[in-house]
């Protein structure tokens, strides 16, 4: 695929993850923030995403299979997801937590296991999403191109 | 200790008196830039605050907690600072022009940092307190508590122009 190809396919495939919500404006705003003197900068702030997104995701799942569920600091883990997936404008993860920190506070456990199973699977699309995404902007870079804005 | 500065010179050997005349001429530009003492505990949002106030041309330290906030402003142990009247609004030879810190963190939060500040010698620095709820009840007590500003998370470029304000209120009159 030649690069004009390759700078369209990125521009479509951008636009679609916005429009199917996956992302939202704040995501923009990451983008923004990106210059010459810290051309990794989106790679890095959505690394570092994907690392306490793991993490936080293996406690929930563990504290839930407690006898004694402690539903506090679940909320409060809950709560950190919901403000590190709005930072980086993963709009659907964040949309979801919203929901689960309502189960945490009703302490309901079905509903948290059915939240944690639906956030765990978006939360794998969008790592998806934007991994292939950097994928097609390094293939862009390595044949030369520049990111079309 | 997880304590990210954005300059930091570090010296190991005697510096030539070129290198000297550089670094203090460094230095002597840092002390013009504002300083921002940044507190979250959220990894990502420190990263990000860091380079919205970068971008801006603010020097930042980030710190991860109320209690390393304390730490570093040297109000852990104390009640009152037993600071000399020089060294009041500076740390370590930098001064610190605005605190921004997260409402909602583990331990000391942010409005027990607030309260902190306030109570001591550093209360003529502005605080801005930041956090992802709109919640009324919290926005009023903070401001009653001292803060200059309540921002909402996740902050823009387009939200800097606020601290710009309360920066430059800062700045001592002539």
């Amino acid at each position: 695929m030649d690069l004009v190809q390759l700078q369209r396919q990125l521009v479509d495939y951008r636009t679609s993850l916005y429009h199917e919500g996956f992302l939202d404006e704040q995501f923009t705003q990451l983008q923004s923030l990106q210059d010459e003197n810290n051309p990794d900068f989106v790679v890095e702030v959505v690394s570092l995403f994907f690392e306490d997104s793991e993490r936080l995701l293996n406690e929930l799942s563990k504290a839930l299979e407690q006898q004694v569920i402690d539903f506090k600091r679940m909320d409060a883990q809950v709560h950190q997801l919901k403000g590190s997936s709005s930072s980086i404008g993963a709009h659907r993860v964040q949309k979801l937590c919203i929901v689960f920190r309502n189960y945490c506070e009703a302490q309901n456990v079905e509903g948290c296991l059915k939240c944690l199973q639906q956030v765990k699977h978006e939360y794998g699309i969008i790592k998806t999403k934007l991994e292939s995404m950097f994928q097609l902007e390094q293939q862009i870079l390595n044949a030369g191109g520049s990111i079309p804005v | 200790m997880e304590l990210m500065k954005s300059e930091n010179i570090v010296q190991d050997r005697q510096p030539q008196p070129q290198e000297e005349e550089e670094i203090m001429q460094q230095e002597e530009e840092e002390e013009q830039r504002f300083h921002v003492l940044a507190v979250d505990d959220s990894v990502i949002d420190r990263k990000l605050l860091e380079k919205l106030l970068k971008a801006s041309s603010y020097q930042v330290t980030c710190v991860e907690s109320g209690e390393k906030a304390l730490e570093y402003l040297g109000l852990l142990h104390h009640s009152s600072p037993a600071s000399s009247s020089s060294s009041q609004h500076h740390h370590q030879g930098h001064k610190v022009n605005l605190i921004m810190t997260d409402f909602s963190m583990p331990g000391t939060s942010g409005y027990d940092l607030l309260k902190r500040i306030k109570g001591s010698s550093w209360k003529d620095v502005p605080v801005v307190v930041m956090s992802s709820e709109n919640v009324p009840s919290r926005i009023s007590m903070c401001l009653e508590g001292g803060a200059e500003e309540f921002m909402l998370k996740p902050l823009q470029l387009s939200d800097l122009h606020k601290i710009q304000a309360h920066l430059l209120k800062s700045l001592p009159h002539s």
